[in-house]
């Protein structure tokens, strides 16, 4: 481990949108700050979206300048690829932890992103950020927009013909890098660590993974933006262009029998929204969304359920049992009216599963002895939500974004605030 | 301007590649091999070159859309039915 310890006002755990808003916040406040991201590029989830509910404002197009003022400015340093854990509160007041760096065997300094490595690289996996629909090469830049845009080597993929390293304009990959291990203090800490997406592979009966024409909300956002995995919105079993397809709501939400109680707020707005781009995408197709209530609760959300309505997106108060495939692929959904209580079947040729978010279960135990208190549903618990939305169970640690629970992009902006002007004033208290 | 010395090298020494990993690699080489064979001489849709080359379908569009982001395929216009896109081998 290094010897000199790294000094900073406030450290922010998790780069998503949530974790940047928190870090400018304080940056701007004249603090030094240290944004701690696991990923190799920082963003979170917001980065990958096609475009945002309500307004259908492009979201890359928000977030890459918000990621390009964080990465700039002066009182923020980042570290991509890396943790931050073991984290204990000193009788001061602040804080000490350790960050760990994790090998990327990529200079970072000198990668200018040209992507020669990835070229010749023989290795393809699944390509994690297009949420599996194609592969990457173990010599990549993870995604275009990237921030930093410079290449990785996936060592537990790689097979050591050293191709890439032959091939670097830049004698930039370096194979001999190690982890590294610093000691950090700082004056307090931001918890921003995001949410977990549900896995609907569990729901057996829906048949994720079994059947290729059913895919994930996510694999749907990745399908409807310009660097998408296929050359449209697409069946991955047989690139067929769909033109009937279903949306299954509350997927991993509202659901006991999985254990997952909570309502994850953005769910019905996202298959709103991804209704309304489908039919932009393809004007001839239909799309029926099967719900159970459809909850517009927010500023313009129930004009934009609406607009949906007009566009022609059908609605079916339906609770889906079971999906079932035909051999042409298409996809037999046996479903419940609720108006009447009859059981129905229909057929669609792609079904979309609005996938719930789950607490990210990596913010409990980033502090020594698990000492961050959880909520019932496995959040990190706001000891006064009415008050100090951002104060948790550690005097100086505050929660920002969904770490504290399912919310949209505005409210995860404004969670994010509170959660650095409470850490500044704990800083001001401190000093 | 001294050459860099392959740090490939040292990773050798304490690594070993595991055989399913490389049966992997020569899989989807083999993969690739055959939809470029399939499309040889003539453009196809997803399903056509499954037919021709016995691969399943999902395997096809997989390595298809893969080989297409890495500029090896393009994409031709719709079918008439406005069904299925014709891919061709990239022009080098
Ligand atoms: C399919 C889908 C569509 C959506 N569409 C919309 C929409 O149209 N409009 C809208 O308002 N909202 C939408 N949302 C919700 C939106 O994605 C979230 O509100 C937003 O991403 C929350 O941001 P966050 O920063 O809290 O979390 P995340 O985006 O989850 O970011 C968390 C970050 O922390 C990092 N991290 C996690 N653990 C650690 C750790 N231990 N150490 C360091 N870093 C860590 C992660 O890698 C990640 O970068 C959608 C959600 C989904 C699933
Ligand atoms: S050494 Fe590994 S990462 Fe580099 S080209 Fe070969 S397989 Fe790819
Ligand atoms: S590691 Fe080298 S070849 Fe790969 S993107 Fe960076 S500069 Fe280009």
């Amino acid at each position: 481990m290094s010897q000199d310890n790294e000094k900073y006002d406030a450290i922010v755990i998790g780069g998503g949108i949530a974790g940047q808003e928190s870090a400018l916040n304080l940056a701007d406040s004249d603090q030094k700050v240290l944004l701690v991201e696991k990923d190799l590029s920082f963003g979170g989830k917001m980065i990958h979206l096609s475009k945002v509910f309500p307004t259908l404002d492009c979201s890359a197009c928000i977030t890459t300048p918000k990621m390009s003022e964080t990465a700039r400015h002066p009182n923020i340093t980042i570290c991509t690829y890396s943790e931050f854990t073991e984290i204990e509160k000193l009788p001061d007041g602040t804080f000490t932890g350790i960050l760990t760096r994790h090998p990327r065997y990529v200079i970072e300094k000198d990668c200018t992103g040209c992507q020669d490595c990835e070229e010749v690289c023989p290795s393809v996996v699944e390509d994690q950020y297009q949420y599996g629909m194609v592969g990457r090469k173990a010599a990549y830049v993870p995604f275009s927009i990237a921030n930093p845009r410079i290449a990785a080597i996936d060592i537990e993929n790689c097979i050591l013909c050293g191709a890439c390293e032959r091939a670097c304009p830049a004698d930039a990959i370096d194979f001999t890098q190690k982890t590294e291990k610093t000691r950090v203090n700082a004056g307090s800490v931001i918890v921003a660590t995001g949410f977990r997406l549900f896995d609907p592979a569990v729901i057996r009966k829906y048949g994720l993974g079994k059947y290729k024409n059913v895919v994930t909300s996510m694999q749907m956002e990745r399908q409807l933006v310009p660097t998408r995995p296929f050359n449209n919105v697409l069946r991955p079993k047989d690139a067929k262009v769909p033109d009937n397809i279903a949306y299954v709501l509350c997927v991993g939400s509202r659901d006991l029998t999985i254990g997952s109680p909570v309502c994850s707020q953005v769910c019905c707005m996202y298959s709103v929204k991804q209704g309304q781009l489908l039919m932009g995408a393809l004007p001839m197709a239909d799309v029926t969304v099967y719900y159970l209530h459809v909850r517009a609760f927010g500023k313009g959300f129930e004009e934009f359920y609406q607009q949906s309505r007009g566009m022609g997106v059908k609605y079916v108060k339906g609770k889906v049992g079971t999906i079932e495939e035909k051999e042409n692929g298409d996809l037999i959904l046996r479903y419940e009216d609720i108006r009447d209580g009859s059981v129905k079947e229909e057929t669609h040729d792609l079904v979309v599963l609005s996938v719930g978010m789950l607490p990210n279960p990596e913010a409990g135990s980033l502090f020594a002895g698990n000492a961050l208190e959880l909520d019932e549903f496995g959040y990190v618990r706001q000891v006064d939500m009415l008050k100090n939305p951002a104060s948790t169970s550690i005097e100086g640690v505050f929660v920002a974004g969904t770490a504290s629970g399912p919310m949209d992009i505005p409210d995860s902006i404004a969670s994010s605030g509170a959660a650095a002007a409470e850490a500044l004033s704990y800083l001001k208290r401190k000093r | 301007m001294d050459e860099k010395i392959p740090t490939i090298k040292e990773m050798k020494k304490s690594r070993q590649v595991p055989d399913e990993l490389k049966a992997r690699v020569k899989e989807y080489g083999r993969i690739k091999k055959e939809i470029l064979k399939a499309l040889e001489t003539k453009r196809g849709t997803i399903p056509e070159i499954a037919a021709s080359t016995g691969l399943r379908q999902e395997v096809v569009t997989y390595t298809l859309m893969t080989m297409r982001k890495f500029h090896e395929i393009e994409v031709e216009g719709l079918d008439d039915m406005d069904e299925y896109y014709y891919y061709r081998k990239a022009e080098v």
